[in-house]
């Protein structure tokens, strides 16, 4: 009688048994299954394929909807007109839920399943880093629409960008708080990519713009409360706060600073440029100022030029569309597939994503949403400083800071 | 649980092994896809953790809510030590089982002296300590934003960097990691182990040292989950916080639950099936994204219902457990 | 650090800690009358937040829908009790911590569905500016959130000490057995006491509602933080219960105080691990020899 054994019964070698056997089958069904997806070959009817990776739901979802929003129209547009050189454009969407992992996930996703010439994305900037690894890898050039310096900073030749960097914008809205006679700031940055990249900018131009940084706060994004942090930077006495978010806490920022009684003015950058920003913050949002580029009130392009034209077209487009005027996050992809557009039209021969990518770099004065675009082969991003305005809230909407 | 005779018996499990190894290298010769490739390694990093967390689950009766916080531990120290130290792969790989088996030993010596669920509570408190570490040691591990850009593995020199390398790389530890964990239901401490089980009490009498079999097992089925994430790391090449968070090990209970805490081949084939799930649309045919999407929708509720649905119906390898612990519920006073 | 900043922390501490409580409070509840972890306390916590939201927007006054999400939860844990656990009352702790945590990964799921997957509001129950007390701001919700956790503890109170079904709860907790053949009919007790657990943690979301808004997932979080306290306090005592939900309250403010704002989140977690393995029964709880 063996004693090896013992304790395992007949019916569970049998169990073992037929477990092992599906278990082969359940590893082989991939490939039964397998359909062989690849890049679509350069057949004359079919579509060019590209894809895109925005945030939308999580903490950017205020930034991805409208984002896909003018995808969407700006696609329409093209492919009713005719597409480009008689090849209409398809977008392949997913949704990275405003996490780096998954948006990594979507990059893999697109690249190896879908075959995508480029990627649209992301809209933040931790998730568009995350990408970079897999699009290099691949050679699959990404327009992101996220405004994080690193993302062109930390050059890469197959990733580009259309936002106005923080590189911009901070220098920017520092002098301006500088020349309101704010000399001491302080500063509430999240910990995300965006909020990072911002927070390095500052420290680094503190000085030069002629401010003293008097506090330094973190919140992580999904953090419903910043008392806390208010509260020491209230402690600290500023002239002014400086947030520097993307992400839907900004409104709870500034709901705090108003339950702290708080009677510092607020300064923010693109991130805050959002209704869902003035919706969240409701009266705590009036007087608050933030920098970021004309397409919120137009005729700062200056009436009649092309940039005016442009910009007003859109704005009736979409607002006949969707019944709500576009953000700078709708500019942002605009720009972005816009861009695309133009490339793919200036390409002589085979288009493959080597090719899209090199007809981008040679991009040179194309007019957007976002301002006028040149790139280079070493300059991704292809805006200045003259882009940026500063508003203010007030009334509910934003106008001209005088 | 009568014995059985005979060495047929010792064969059968060991042949299930074999078959699936013919089946997991003739994947890769009947399609060139890199995407189904890719997924396959998704499938091989979760049928590591599961086979280390049945292990514990079933056969030491022990919960664990916190084993994602493990394969974290392997992950980041895997990617840190090679990506940013320059060390070679195989030093990262070690370290980081050694490190995530540490971390077991730490939980478990204090954690024994606990009850069942404060137990779960504790592993529970361990996975959000570590979230929030993952989180905040930006230094090491990116932050929130991740670590990207970790290296292939490299073993004696050969770069393992083709889809078709990685997928044979992780499936042979995980095949490896079936073998050790099925060895190990079959000897004397297996047996010991499920005694324990059976009755504390006995199997004290018995002379088995249930308190260091308990601690040995969750420090195993804890270095196991590092390693799954050393393979993870350098097989995606990006990892970031969110992925070995407090979801991720409730779905890793869920799957062991749902796939009968008793065996091994019940959590292992619920872990391949329910990793493949949200894939399901490459590769099936006639299966939409759509569909997929919508699946992905109402996963949870669908692990939720199953968990409670299989625990309340269908205990099958639960069905030990309760049979055993009504036993020892007879004797046992609230105190 | 001046007092009138030190007071501000202290007012914060007190804020969140009175959230603990009432979710602490509905752990300590169910523990006594069960001996188990419900994990899914922090789910009924965010479904007073959420059903109060929806019951607002469907026209409903803002006290009655408070009234009307409290009893929808307390009815919900009911049913719960009845539905999933009542029948496994013989089986092992296990499978019934399997349970709760398989039935919050559902409500939670459904939550999103039904409600959406974005932040919902509530408007204060008193809107105004902040109230001035010694330099620090408070905020006029927090005396709301107060007043109803005093209300909710000297009810709970009321109850345990001058009710037949108190006095039912309290001899379960002592002994399920003994209270048996005493008599006590356990099985409605521990039904009333899923309810009234459900309760006071909807109590607790739908009066936090409008200072931190709420959404879908914000069980999870205040789950582990209210398990915390009430281990903490020790477990099974309500007294020691609230206590220990103030003083991690404050404890989480002051660190962020002194220390920094990034580990607040951790400090309830350190707690919660140092507890369970120096002291397992909490600051009050009586050391009791439990079997492994």
């Amino acid at each position: 009688m063996s004693v090896r054994g013992a304790g395992v019964t007949m019916g569970g070698m049998r169990a073992l048994t037929r477990a092992g056997a599906a278990l082969l089958v359940a590893v082989c069904l991939p490939v039964v299954g397998c359909a062989g997806s690849g890049a679509g070959g350069d057949d004359g009817a079919e579509p060019y394929r590209i894809g895109a990776v925005l945030s939308l739901t999580g903490s950017y979802a205020g930034l991805g909807i409208p984002e896909k929003k003018a995808i969407d129209l700006e696609v329409a547009r093209i492919n009713e007109a005719g597409g480009i050189n008689g090849r209409e454009i398809e977008v392949i969407y997913e949704d990275d839920a405003t996490d780096a992992a998954k948006a990594q996930a979507a990059a893999v996703r697109l690249i190896d399943e879908e075959g995508v010439l480029a990627i649209i994305g992301a809209s933040g900037t931790g998730q568009t880093m995350a990408m970079r690894s897999d699009a290099e890898r691949a050679g699959v050039p990404i327009i992101s629409m996220a405004g994080g310096s690193v993302i062109t900073d930390d050059f890469s030749e197959w990733v580009f960008q259309t936002p106005w960097p923080n590189r911009i914008v901070v220098p920017f809205v520092l002098k301006q708080m500088a020349a309101a006679g704010h000399t001491r700031v302080a500063l509430i940055s999240d910990t995300g990519g965006y909020g990072v990249d911002g927070r390095d900018y500052v420290l680094a131009h503190a000085e030069e713009a002629g401010v003293t940084l008097v506090a330094d706060q973190t919140y992580n994004a999904g953090d419903t409360d910043m008392s806390s942090q208010m509260t020491k930077i209230r402690a600290a006495d500023p002239d002014a706060v400086l947030i520097w978010a993307a992400g839907k806490e900004a409104a709870i920022i500034a709901r705090n600073a108003r339950q702290l009684n708080m009677e510092q003015p607020l300064y923010g950058g693109s991130g805050i440029a959002r209704q869902e920003f003035i919706d969240g913050a409701a009266e705590a949002a009036e007087g608050v100022r933030l920098g970021t580029g004309r397409i919120l009130v137009p005729e700062a392009f200056g009436e009649g030029t092309e940039a005016y034209n442009v910009a007003t077209d859109f704005i009736a487009r979409y607002e006949a569309e969707y019944g709500a005027k576009p953000d700078i996050f709708a500019g942002h992809a605009y720009d972005a597939i816009g861009l695309i557009a133009d490339a793919l039209g200036r390409i002589d021969g085979d288009v493959t994503s080597e090719a899209l990518r090199d007809a981008l770099e040679q991009t040179n004065g194309w007019i957007g949403i976002d301002g006028t675009f040149t790139y280079s082969a070493n300059d991704h991003n292809g805006l200045t400083e003259d882009e940026m305005v500063l508003y203010i809230i007030d009334g509910g909407t934003w106008r001209l800071d005088d | 649980m009568s014995g059985v005779k005979g060495s047929r018996t010792l064969m059968t499990p060991h042949l299930a092994l074999i078959a699936a190894a013919v089946a997991v290298a003739a994947v890769p010769l009947l399609t060139p896809d890199r995407y189904v490739l890719k997924v396959l390694v998704y499938v091989g990093v979760n049928v590591i953790v599961i086979a280390g967390l049945a292990l514990l689950f079933g056969h030491a009766g022990q919960i664990s809510m916190g084993h994602a916080a493990f394969v974290g531990i392997g992950a980041y120290t895997s990617a840190y030590l090679v990506k940013t130290l320059g060390a070679p792969w195989l030093v990262g790989a070690i370290a980081a089982t050694m490190l995530a088996a540490a971390g077991g030993l730490v939980l478990a010596l204090p954690a024994l002296r606990l009850r069942g669920h404060y137990l779960a509570m504790a592993t529970l408190g361990f996975n959000e300590i570590m979230y929030v570490v993952f989180r905040e040691a930006r230094a090491v591990t990116g932050g929130n934003d991740g670590l990207g850009g970790i290296p292939y593995p490299e073993v004696a020199g050969l770069r393992i960097d083709t889809p078709v390398g990685v997928y044979l790389l992780v499936w042979g530890v995980a095949l490896l990691t079936l073998l050790l964990v099925t060895n190990i239901l079959r000897s004397r401490p297996g047996r010991a182990m499920r005694a324990l089980h059976a009755t504390e009490n006995g199997a004290l009498a018995c002379g088995i040292d249930t308190v260091g079999l308990k601690i040995r097992t969750f420090a195993l089925s804890a270095a196991l989950a590092g390693l799954a994430g050393a393979l993870y790391a350098h097989g995606v090449g990006f990892i970031s916080p969110t992925t070995f968070g407090l979801d991720q090990s409730v779905i890793y209970v869920a799957i062991v639950v749902v796939g009968g805490a008793g065996s091994l081949a019940g959590p292992v084939l619920a872990a391949v099936a329910l990793t493949l799930l949200p894939y399901a649309d490459a590769l099936v045919p006639g299966l939409t994204k759509e569909t997929i999407a919508v699946m992905q929708d109402w996963e949870a509720d669908i692990y939720g219902l199953a968990m409670i649905a299989v625990v309340i119906f269908a205990p099958a390898g639960i069905g030990g457990l309760l049979r055993r612990a009504s036993a020892r519920r007879a004797g046992e006073v609230r105190g | 650090m001046d007092a009138a900043e030190f007071f501000q922390y202290v007012i914060a501490g007190l804020k969140s800690g009175s959230i603990y409580a009432l979710v602490a409070l509905g752990f300590t509840v169910v523990y006594g009358a069960t001996g188990i972890i419900n994990f899914a306390q922090g789910e009924f916590f965010m479904l007073g937040g959420v059903l109060a939201v929806w019951f607002h927007s469907l026209g409903l006054p803002l006290p009655v829908a408070g009234i009307a999400a409290v009893a929808a939860t307390a009815l919900l844990g009911v049913v719960f009790e009845r539905v999933a656990l009542r029948r496994q009352r013989s089986a092992n702790p296990l499978v019934l911590v399997i349970i709760t945590i398989g039935a919050s990964m559902v409500i939670k799921s459904l939550a999103r569905h039904l409600f959406g997957p974005d932040e919902l509001s509530l408007q204060e129950f008193t809107p105004g500016p902040s109230i001035d007390v010694a330099g620090a701001a408070v905020e006029r919700q927090a005396l709301w959130v107060w007043g109803l956790t005093i209300v909710a503890v000297l009810v709970l109170a009321w109850l345990y000490r001058r009710t037949k079904l108190g006095r039912a709860m309290r001899a379960c907790s002592i002994s399920h057995d003994a209270a048996r053949l005493m008599g006590i009919d356990t099985a409605r007790v521990v039904m009333v006491s899923f309810g009234i657990a459900a309760a006071l943690g909807a109590l607790g979301g739908f009066a936090v509602t409008p200072l931190t808004q709420t959404s879908w997932d914000a069980g999870a979080a205040i789950g582990v933080k209210g398990f915390a306290a009430a281990i903490l306090g020790g477990l099974g005592n309500p007294v020691a219960t609230v206590i220990g939900g103030l003083v991690l309250g404050l404890l989480e403010s002051l660190s962020v105080a002194f220390l920094s704002s990034t580990y607040k989140d951790a400090i309830s977690l350190l707690v919660l691990l140092v507890v369970l393995f120096v002291r397992p029964q909490g600051l009050f709880g009586k050391a009791r020899r439990g079997k492994v």
